[in-house]
């Protein structure tokens, strides 16, 4: 009934909308051609929502300077010490043929990482053998800051996609305010809020990761969101007739059901912030991106290919290691 | 004692609801209303009480208001008026005027569910599925486990404790189903469809097994169903249902025999009466006795009676047989002529008849003769459906 009742309130606002600027379209235009006789604009602008972008920005860079430092500061050291650890792990080289080939004692930890998650040993081989390959093609640190930042940023996205998904699943308002928020993150051309994230947090790895967490945010929330409310009714009214009240109703019934859904979120969220920490390499986020950035400006195919393929690589791990958790105890 | 009373109750979907009222005061039906208000009536002033102990059944066509009905007294569903008020362990529950907090105490503790499609969690094995309204309840994981392992065993799933629910078959999801809705110790145990969903022959075993379980436990038990053969066999008492009325009550030999409306009669139509009919029903109970004191069943049956009209002696053939309770025909080597109670149900006479003796069988109460059941007493029960025109 109620969808009705929207659908047709919809359809009168696009109606007077319509109306409104066919009636004054005349006008307008010939307000426009009047003006171009005298000196013709190269882009005529009435709406300067450009100029009020910037006095936002630049308000709110100068005004709440201190948040953004504090979000820079855990950011970087969140990616710093992960960069670190991951780093910390030693690579042994051996002169095979007068050729000094890699061994990363990390690509064996992926090995058993990856067998142990996906419970198929050839995935485990695929974390070994991408991560050694790429380390002799050279792009060992790229590809550890690369998977730094991924995960850093992946592990906001997710930390905040979660309840925001939750609770859009389980409230009607919260699912109107959140959706056309994310819409504008998901459809918003992904080079636009890197100049934001670059005036809020500098250059560097901070607003690569920011820019990756407002890209890798949407899918988490619209997955868990999809989850909770797929649940069947049915479940939903076993839980309350055995009387759970609304906490145990969503930890024990909705969570656990939706966990399969949330799951995939999860996986989508790391494989798009895997592809936006490429692209903030543009603002100086570094890594494999980086090298991508330079195959291109300085039109070296080769460099740019490899860079490219150990992307690849760094995705098939992401996604194996991550497909599988929500299946497995299915 | 009543378990459950129902009282005038009503359930109106749709906005403000109050408006329909108007309407149907005026005597206006569900389709009028929702023409003119665009709410919907599901269930519409329905009174009753179900006793303790009672499997009470509510027999409907999908649309007719009875799981609404159902749903409304453990609240799924709020009732838009009328009162339901719970019996259970010696307290009264006035669930319609409870808050949020004594409602949930009551499903957790007083009534619990059973549901068509299982309604299992998926994530969680067996012995947790079984064990969640006891979690719930805050019972320790020890006590609980062994509870809900003690129930299986009841529901004879023993050994698939760890399993997962998509691991069983339907009929066995349905026993973890009915094993959690047993496990709270709720007295009253709503079952919203819960065989609808399996194969015939498991339905029937599932049914069977569901009265063994009725004379052991002490449960109020009100039972939706659409299938009037398992109304029928279920049912102590059966209510039916049609568009959110209730159009007839009674016992499912009241239903067969004397069907109200017209709905319920194109019902009754292709039921099975066989278990339903009682050898009461469909004797011929217009007794004459001959000069030697005996009544003539058939050309060659007799039955002495004495002034009080009890059964003395048989005679087959001018023969004396001796009378014997049709209970335990199997057991019988000598002739002898059967007897039957008021109750039995048709269904066992015609089995005692096909491999006993096709004599005519005498109904007996407390040893007092009151009919004889012969071929023909059958074929009309069968055929007319107890109904004497």
């Amino acid at each position: 009934m109620s969808y009705f009742r929207d659908s047709f309130k919809k359809m009168v606002v696009v109606l007077l909308g319509a109306f409104g600027w066919v009636s004054i379209y005349p006008f307008m235009a010939s307000a426009r051609v009047g003006a171009s006789l005298i000196e013709l604009p190269a882009k005529p602008v009435s709406i300067p929502l450009a100029e009020w972008t910037v006095a936002v920005v630049d308000w709110l860079a100068i005004n709440i300077e201190p948040f953004f430092d504090f979000i820079q500061l855990v950011l970087n050291v969140i990616n710093d010490a992960l960069l670190a650890a991951i780093q910390w792990i030693p690579i042994f080289v051996v002169k095979i043929a007068g050729l000094d080939i890699r061994f990363p004692v990390w690509s064996l930890i992926l090995f058993f990482l990856l067998w142990y998650l996906s419970g198929e040993l050839s995935t485990g081989l695929l974390g070994l053998i991408t991560v050694w390959l790429s380390a002799n093609f050279g792009l060992y640190i790229e590809m550890t800051e690369t998977f730094a930042l991924t995960l850093t940023a992946a592990f906001i996205a997710i930390a905040l996609g979660i309840p925001s998904g939750i609770l859009a699943g389980i409230s009607e308002t919260v699912n109107h305010m959140i959706r056309p928020v994310l819409d504008l993150m998901q459809t918003m051309p992904v080079f636009v809020y890197l100049i934001p994230a670059v005036i809020f947090f500098g250059m560097g790895a901070a607003p690569g990761a920011v820019a990756t967490v407002i890209f890798a945010y949407p899918p988490s929330v619209r997955l868990t969101n999809l989850g909770i409310r797929e649940v069947p009714t049915e479940l939903v009214e076993a839980g309350q007739a055995f009387g759970c009240n609304y906490w145990q109703l969503l930890t024990k019934v909705q969570i656990p059901v939706a966990r399969p859904s949330i799951m995939q979120g999860v996986n989508q969220s790391i494989m798009l912030a895997l592809s936006m920490a490429v692209v903030a390499a543009l603002i100086g986020a570094g890594g494999l991106g980086g090298e991508v950035v330079r195959g291109i400006q300085r039109m070296r195919v080769g460099q740019g290919f490899v860079a490219g393929l150990s992307v690849v690589f760094t995705a098939m791990i992401l996604d194996r290691a991550t497909a599988n958790i929500g299946a497995r105890e299915e | 004692m009543p378990s459950i009373e129902i009282e005038g109750v009503y359930k109106i979907f749709g906005e403000e609801p109050e408006r329909a009222f108007d309407l149907i005061s005026e005597g206006y039906g569900k389709d009028e209303v929702r023409e003119e208000t665009g709410l919907v009536i599901g269930v519409q002033d329905i009174s009753f009480d179900i006793q303790n102990n009672e499997l009470f059944v509510i027999m409907g066509l999908s649309g007719s208001g009875k799981s609404t009905l159902l749903r409304c007294v453990n609240r799924l569903v709020d009732p838009t008026r009328g009162k339901i008020v719970l019996h259970a362990d010696g307290n009264d529950y006035d669930i319609t005027s409870a808050d949020k907090e004594s409602l949930r105490e009551i499903r957790e503790k007083q009534v619990s569910m059973v549901f068509q499609n299982f309604a299992l969690f998926p994530h969680r094995t067996v012995v947790n599925n079984v064990a969640f309204g006891l979690e719930i309840q805050g019972v320790d994981k020890k006590e609980r486990t062994r509870k809900a392992k003690e129930l299986i065993e009841v529901v004879g799933l023993e050994g698939f404790g760890d399993s997962y629910p998509s691991q069983l078959s339907g009929g066995m999801q349905q026993r973890v189903g009915l094993a959690r809705g047993l496990a709270t110790g709720a007295d009253i145990l709503l079952m919203d469809e819960p065989f609808s969903a399996l194969d015939p022959l498991i339905k029937v075993q599932m049914q069977d097994e569901l009265l063994d379980l009725m004379e052991e436990m002490e449960r109020t038990i009100l039972f939706v169903t659409h299938d009037l053969d398992e109304a029928l066999k279920l049912g102590d008492r059966i209510t039916i249902m049609e568009a959110g009325q209730m159009v007839q009550k009674g016992s499912p030999e009241e239903i067969i025999v004397n069907p109200k409306t017209e709905y319920v009669a194109d019902f009754v139509e292709n039921a099975d009466p066989s278990d339903v009919l009682r050898a009461e029903t469909v004797a011929t109970k217009d007794l004459h006795l001959t000069d030697n004191n005996r009544i003539r069943m058939n050309e060659v049956t007799e039955i002495e009676v004495d002034s009080n009209n009890k059964a003395v002696q048989g005679y087959i053939s001018g023969t004396p047989v001796p009378i014997k309770s049709l209970v335990d025909y199997e057991n019988l080597t000598e002739d002898a002529i059967l007897s039957s109670s008021p109750d039995t149900p048709l269904s066992t006479i015609m089995r005692a008849r096909l491999s006993f003796s096709s004599n005519p069988i005498v109904v007996l109460k407390n040893n007092e003769v009151i009919g004889y059941v012969t071929e023909q007493n059958i074929l009309q029960g069968l055929l007319e459906k107890g109904r004497q025109d």
